[in-house]
């Protein structure tokens, strides 16, 4: 495993044979108080009383993958199979507890629209700020802002603020302006079930022609018939360990019986 | 230490988003400070212009002693508080910005320093402010005892203000750590703020305090003593010692250092706590 590993490798982010995320035996653990402590008083009346104890919760356990360039990878699993908590450590928001990951590309996560869109300020003023927090420039908006805003389909309302959108609204304006990006990975988290159908369509079409371009999409869902749709391979979750992957259309069969199985 | 996240993303690019995203986080906390106002903009000055005059109103008539160090009480006061409200602002709501962030904390791929540190700089944007505010009511009194403009005034932004700005951001850094796990320190620093407060001679000079010697030696481990005290002295138009500067760069770079390690060895974990 450490061979894989060596700097050569890791600095050549230009050799497109090595795979674009290496996921080497990942394991996170949370751990879970009984209750959850706030402040200060409790946390000792708890630790003189010797209540403080803590439940070990295992959400990924050893997991490996590798998604190389161009490809489109599902990851199917029940609520609570440890997917998010996965995409989560593929970002680079948290840090596995054990295990390490590799990413030689820029990565744009998608997990959730519109986070960090401020209610009262304009349509405008969130497109900026949020492409801010995605981490361009103010002068790569500008560039940007007529198509984000054609995107969206929501001209008319720029210099309204965003508490009086509607959520389909809101749900819209975060998709415009996260996908107006060329990344190498795309990370997406149950979010494209957005608007109405034809904006859906739309947005279908959008990440269709990124893939096109090159994107590498990774797409986490409960729903087979998503992945089925978007992507090649898939890799089946359950209870924080890789149950199987392998091709889209086989996974998502195994998926579903055992799905219908437990009911 | 092994390394679990591992990226090939240039340094420089990470440093220049991070720098995008301070930036107009900084134009959002002043703009929402006066959204939907009518006068909008005009605020900012206008807000501590009027605080200002209410307390010079207040004190003029409260107080027989017109002056205090040698200036006229009003300036004196203003001066002061204009120094101790950066301090007051920034950490005020730095301490909250981790927690109030937690969205972008927890689903995007932001650093969380930003959150304290765009803070910071919010309070610097008004801190111009109100500097703007105290210039205008210094032309107001400016036939007053030991009022008027001097050159030493624009030290407040080099060297006074650099060593502020890392002093508030350490306080800063500490204060929303310590948020994220307990609750509580936003109780328990409200009232420490106020003790800080009545040990800063913002109401009242140092003089008046002079023969109490525990009352002195608490005053001079108070760094906000030494910040208030260097600003007030710009105003009146002397040059701060050396041995004044000396201390606020070591409480500055100091606590910068101090806050920031204690940031950087629990930001691991501040989006599971949050």
């Amino acid at each position: 495993m450490e061979d894989i590993l060596t700097p050569e490798t890791l600095s050549d982010s230009t050799n497109r044979e090595l795979p674009l995320v290496e996921v080497r035996d990942v394991s996170m653990h949370f751990r879970m108080p009984g209750e959850r402590i706030d402040s200060i008083k409790e946390y000792f009346i708890k630790l003189l009383k010797g209540k403080l104890h803590y439940q070990k919760l295992d959400v990924l356990d050893h997991v490996s993958f590798d998604v190389h360039r161009g490809e489109s990878v599902g990851i199917l699993g029940r609520n609570g199979a440890g997917k998010s908590t996965l995409l989560r450590i593929i970002s680079g928001i948290l840090e596995p507890t054990d295990g390490c990951v590799v990413v030689r590309g820029s990565v744009v996560p998608l997990l959730k629209l519109g986070a960090g869109f401020d209610l009262n300020a304009t349509g405008r003023e969130n497109i900026f700020l949020n492409g801010a927090i995605l981490g361009r420039s103010k002068k790569e908006m500008e560039e940007r802002y007529d198509s984000i805003v054609a995107f969206s389909e929501l001209g008319k309302f720029m210099n309204m603020p965003l508490k009086n959108y509607s959520s389909g609204m809101l749900a819209r304006l975060g998709f415009s302006i996260a996908v107006d990006v060329e990344p190498d990975l795309l990370i997406i988290d149950e979010i494209l079930a957005v608007g109405d159908a034809p904006f859906r369509k739309k947005c279908a079409k959008k990440i269709a022609s990124l893939q096109e371009n090159g994107t590498t999409l990774l797409l986490v869902s409960h729903d087979a018939t998503q992945v089925r749709n978007l992507c090649k391979s898939a890799i089946w979750i359950k209870d924080g360990k890789i149950r199987l992957s392998g091709e889209a259309g086989t996974v998502c069969d195994a998926y579903i019986a055992d799905c219908s199985q437990e009911k | 230490m092994k390394r679990k996240y591992i990226e090939t993303v240039d340094k420089k690019i990470k440093a220049k988003r991070s720098f995008n995203t301070i930036v107009s986080l900084v134009i959002r906390n002043v703009r929402n400070q006066y959204r939907n106002s009518v006068l909008g903009i005009v605020w900012t000055v206008l807000n501590p212009l009027l605080f200002m005059i209410v307390i010079s109103i207040v004190f003029s008539m409260l107080l027989k002693r017109n002056s205090a160090d040698g200036l006229y009480f009003p300036v004196f006061i203003l001066s002061g508080l204009t120094a101790f409200n950066l301090f007051n602002n920034s950490t005020t709501t730095a301490l909250t910005s981790l927690v109030n962030n937690h969205g972008l904390l927890t689903k995007t791929r932001i650093s969380p320093e930003i959150f304290p540190v765009a803070d910071v700089l919010s309070a610097v944007v008004n801190f111009f402010f109100s500097f703007i505010a105290m210039c205008i009511v210094m032309l107001i009194f400016i036939k007053k005892e030991g009022v008027g403009f001097h050159l030493t005034m624009l030290m407040a932004f080099v060297p006074y203000l650099p060593a502020y700005i890392l002093f508030c951001c350490g306080v800063s850094f500490i204060l929303s750590t310590t948020y994220v796990y307990f609750r509580d320190i936003k109780h328990i620093y409200s009232v420490f703020k106020k003790l800080l407060y009545y040990l800063t001679p913002v109401f009242y000079s140092f003089s008046l305090i002079e023969g109490h010697a525990t009352a002195k030696s608490l005053l001079m481990i108070n760094p906000l003593y030494h910040y208030v005290t260097y600003f007030r002295s710009l105003v009146m138009g002397q040059v701060p010692s050396l041995l004044s500067h000396a201390i606020i760069y070591a409480w500055g770079i100091g606590m910068f250092l101090f806050g920031y390690v204690i940031f950087h060895f629990s930001k691991k974990k501040i989006p599971l706590y949050i």
